[in-house]
């Protein structure tokens, strides 16, 4: 089904999956850590990005 | 040799483009029913709650990260747009990739916006129960997925329907899509917290229409940047060549 060169949609290399989980990441570090990954300096980052956080419509405190 | 690579700076430079517009639509329009909730906040006096606000992080510094966290979303979401424009080939296969672009994040936003904002509304600093945060958000991102799935599901089922007149094939996804969404949103448990009986209605309104402004332009304004930059037809591209 994977025709090598659909005009809209070029096949997804290996390396985009990598780049999808790094996007995730980043929004999961925005939107949602609160110190299981960064520890200590979540809060600071929790802080930071606080008002985006709750105008994105993220659970918060 | 059409890459994947060109796809994905279009679509991190529309995603840019969306957050950056998103964020205004945050500092013009949800800005202000957030500093009415932090007034109501500051009123109570913040007994015991250990999450002052502007401690760590001064209130201009946290207005200036409202915005930049929506450019950085916005660039994140761009690069997984992308990724799902290029991979849903069963997603309106025989449209333009404009029409593509735009229907996606209309449908994106549907699930990882609406629905949610429907469910599990966004609420204003003050509100949340800092006991509770964590089921709020299991729930808030299990509806999530469960709506990518519907997203996915329709796609598949408009697949399958190939064989049925166009009129015919969209009211079948259409309504498939309505009893699906009104299944989730039944099933899933109702938001544990109650909202403070010092919070106002009105204020609880505005600050909730103004977060889900914020989101629709950030989805759909990705949306319709990616499809600009990723049409043939509004620019010369080397994604023509089949």
């Amino acid at each position: 089904m994977t025709s090598p060169s659909h005009p809209l949609s070029p096949a997804l290399p290996r390396w985009a999956y990598a780049v999808a989980l790094l996007a995730l990441a980043v929004t999961w570090v925005v939107l949602q850590e609160n110190g299981l990954a960064l520890g200590h300096a979540a809060e600071v980052v929790h802080e930071f990005f606080h008002d985006g956080r709750h105008a994105l419509g993220v659970p918060c405190h | 040799m059409n890459s994947f690579r060109g796809v994905l700076l279009r679509g991190l430079a529309a995603g840019g483009v969306a957050g950056v517009l998103a964020g205004l639509v945050g500092l013009v329009v949800v800005e202000a029913p957030i500093r009415a909730a932090l007034a109501v906040e500051q009123a109570r006096g913040q007994v015991g709650d250990g999450h002052e606000h502007g401690e760590l992080v001064s209130r201009g510094t946290q207005v200036v990260g409202g915005v930049l966290a929506a450019v950085v979303v916005g660039v994140a979401l761009g690069a997984l747009f992308a990724t799902a424009h290029a991979g849903a080939r069963r997603w309106l296969p025989r449209r333009s990739p404009f029409a593509r672009s735009v229907a996606l994040s209309a449908a994106l936003f549907g699930a990882a916006a609406l629905m949610p904002a429907v469910k599990y509304p966004a609420n204003p600093p003050g509100v949340g129960d800092g006991s509770t945060v964590e089921y709020r958000t299991v729930l808030y991102l299990g509806l999530i997925a469960a709506g990518l799935l519907v997203v996915h599901g329709a796609g598949v089922l408009a697949a399958r329907l190939a064989h049925l007149a166009e009129p015919v094939r969209f009211t079948a996804v259409a309504l498939a899509v309505v009893a699906a969404a009104v299944v989730l949103l039944v099933v899933f448990p109702a938001g544990p917290d109650q909202i403070p009986a010092d919070v106002p209605a009105g204020l609880l309104w505005e600050f909730r229409l103004a977060s889900l402004a914020e989101t629709a332009t950030l989805w759909l304004g990705l949306g319709l940047a990616f499809g600009l930059l990723v049409d043939p037809a509004t620019r010369r591209t080397r994604l023509t060549s089949a």
